[in-house]
C-alpha cells in the first residue's frame, strides 16, 4: 500500500516555543542570512511560528500558528514551474528537484502560504558550524528555491530500512524533525493512508480545519483548534 | 554525435568571446557596485565555474587517479577475496567504505612483508596514520545525489555493473561514467522508481 504523508498541527497545544524551527534548521541545513537581509525578506525558515494577538491590554491572548509547506494535493506551486522542478511525488509530497530549478521564483509567488524560499546567497557556515551539517540533506546553492520536504531524507531512510527487513513501512516508525522536537506534541506526523495512524485519528476530529481551505489547494497539513463558539460556551 | 559536441563547443566559445569583448568595451566596466547576490561568482547552479561546465560537457574526468599505494585489485580478487571484505558495510549503508590501514595490516602483518608497497603500508601503520586514498567515484555536491549502496546490493546488482571489471584493474579506474542516464537506464530496466526524489533531495 502506498503512503500518504500528512501532518496534524494542534493549535490548542502549541506554546510557540519555536523548538520546531530550530530543529528544522539543524536537520535540513537551512542557512541564515543575517539581520539586514532578513529585513529584506530573504530569511529562510521552512517552518515558522506565526503570532497573533487577540484582545486588548488588560486581557490580551496570544495565539500561535506553526506554518510549514502544506504539501498540497492541488498545489499552486507545481503548475507554474516552467522546468518541472516543483512536482508531485507518488507519495503526495510537493517535491523540489534542486538540479532542475532555474530560480524563476514563480512557485514562491504562487504559494498562498509563503513557505517557499529563494536562495539569494550561497550557503555559508562559519567554522566550526560547518561540522554540524546533515550529510543526508543537500546544500542548496544560490539561485534555487527550497522548501519543507517533510524530511524526505528520513522517509527514504525508513523505507530503505523497512525494505532491508522485508516488511511494510509502518506509521510511527519515524517522524519529522519538527514533530520529534515538539515538546507539547502539537505536531504529529504520519501516514494518512493508514486508518489506524494517529494523524488519521486526529485529522477526523471535529476541531480540524485546513489553512486557507477555501482556496481548494487540498493541503496535507490539518490544523486543530477549538472554535470560538466553544470558547463562548466554556466562558 | 561527436561532431555535434564540438560544434556546440565552438558556438559556446564564440559566444563567450563576444560577451568578453562587450564587457571590456563597456564604459566604466568593473566600477559598478553590485550586491553580492548578483556577483556571486557562480556560473550555474550545477557548475560553479565555466571550466567545470566545459569539462563535464566534454565528459572529461580523471579516469585513473594516482593512489599513494599501488594497490592491485586484480591480485587480491584472484586470491579469492570478496569486495565486501575490504569495502565493508557496502550491504548495510550508503557508503562502501574505503579500507583503513588496519584492514590492510590484518593480513600484511605476515603476508608479503618484504615488498616495497607493503613496507609503505607498514610505515603508515607504524606512524599511526591512515592511507590517503584518492576517491575515484564520487558525485559532486551540485549533483544533489543521495546514492545508497545497500539497496543495490540487496537487489543483486553486481559491483562490476557500475565499477567495471575490477579483476583486470590495479588501482581503481573510473571505467564507467556514472551519469544520470546510466542510473535511469538501469532503473527503467528493473522497473524501479525513477521519481526525482528517489535520489535527489
Amino acid at each position: 500500500m502506498s503512503h500518504k504523508w500528512a501532518m496534524v498541527v494542534d493549535l490548542d497545544r502549541c506554546t510557540g516555543c519555536e523548538a520546531c524551527v530550530v530543529a528544522c534548521h539543524a536537520e535540513n541545513n537551512i542557512p541564515t542570512v543575517g539581520g539586514d537581509q532578513a529585513a529584506r525578506g530573504r530569511a529562510m525558515h521552512w517552518i515558522r511560528v506565526e503570532r497573533y494577538w487577540e484582545g486588548d491590554f488588560p486581557n490580551p491572548r496570544v495565539r500561535f500558528q506553526p506554518v510549514l509547506c502544506q504539501q498540497c494535493d492541488d498545489a499552486p506551486c507545481e503548475s507554474v514551474c516552467p522546468t518541472y522542478a516543483s512536482y508531485h511525488t507518488s507519495e503526495g509530497l510537493n517535491g523540489q528537484a534542486y538540479n532542475r530549478c532555474i530560480g524563476t521564483r514563480f512557485c514562491a509567488n504562487a504559494c498562498p502560504y509563503s513557505v517557499r524560499f529563494f536562495n539569494f546567497f550561497d550557503p555559508k557556515w562559519d567554522k566550526p558550524l560547518n561540522l554540524q551539517l546533515n550529510p543526508d540533506v543537500s546544500l542548496r546553492s544560490v539561485g534555487v528555491m527550497e522548501k519543507c520536504t517533510f524530511c524526505v531524507q528520513r522517509i527514504k531512510s525508513a523505507e530503505i530500512q523497512a525494505e532491508a527487513e522485508k516488511r511494510e513501512l509502518k506509521d510511527g516508525e519515524f517522524t519529522t524533525a519538527c514533530a520529534q522536537s515538539c515538546a507539547s506534541k502539537a505536531l504529529v506526523f504520519g501516514d494518512m493512508n493508514d486508518p489506524h495512524s494517529e494523524v488519521s485519528r486526529l485529522a477526523s476530529s471535529n476541531r480540524s480545519s485546513k489553512l486557507l481551505g477555501e482556496l481548494g489547494t487540498k493541503p496535507s497539513v490539518t490544523y486543530l483548534e477549538r472554535g470560538t463558539w466553544q470558547d463562548a460556551n466554556n466562558a | 554525435m561527436g561532431w555535434l559536441k564540438w560544434l556546440l563547443l565552438i558556438v559556446f566559445a564564440v559566444t563567450c568571446a563576444c560577451a568578453l569583448v562587450k564587457a571590456v568595451s563597456r564604459p566604466h566596466a568593473g566600477q559598478t557596485d553590485l550586491p553580492a547576490y548578483v556577483t556571486s561568482g557562480v556560473f550555474t547552479t550545477a557548475h560553479p565555474t565555466a571550466f567545470l561546465a566545459a569539462k563535464d560537457f566534454l565528459d572529461f574526468h580523471p579516469e585513473h587517479p594516482v593512489q599513494p599505494i599501488a594497490f592491485t585489485h586484480a591480485v587480491h580478487l584472484a586470491k579469492g577475496l570478496q569486495c565486501e571484505f575490504c569495502h565493508a558495510g557496502v550491504d548495510q549503508g550508503p557508503d562502501a567504505r574505503i579500507p583503513g590501514v588496519a584492514v590492510c595490516m590484518a593480513c600484511h602483518q605476515v603476508i608479503a612483508t618484504d615488498r616495497p608497497e607493503i613496507k609503505k603500508i607498514a610505515a603508515y601503520a607504524a606512524r599511526g596514520e591512515d592511507i590517503p586514498w584518492v576517491r575515484v567515484y564520487a558525485y559532486s555536491d551540485s549533483a544533489h545525489v543521495k546514492f545508497n549502496h545497500a539497496p543495490h546490493i540487496r537487489a543483486h546488482i553486481q559491483c562490476a555493473s557500475c565499477h567495471g571489471d575490477m579483476t583486470k584493474q590495479t588501482t581503481a579506474e573510473r571505467k564507467i561514467n556514472l551519469n544520470m542516464g546510466y542510473c535511469i537506464d538501469c532503473h527503467r530496466q528493473k522497473r524501479v522508481s525513477i521519481d526525482c526524489a528517489t535520489c535527489h533531495y
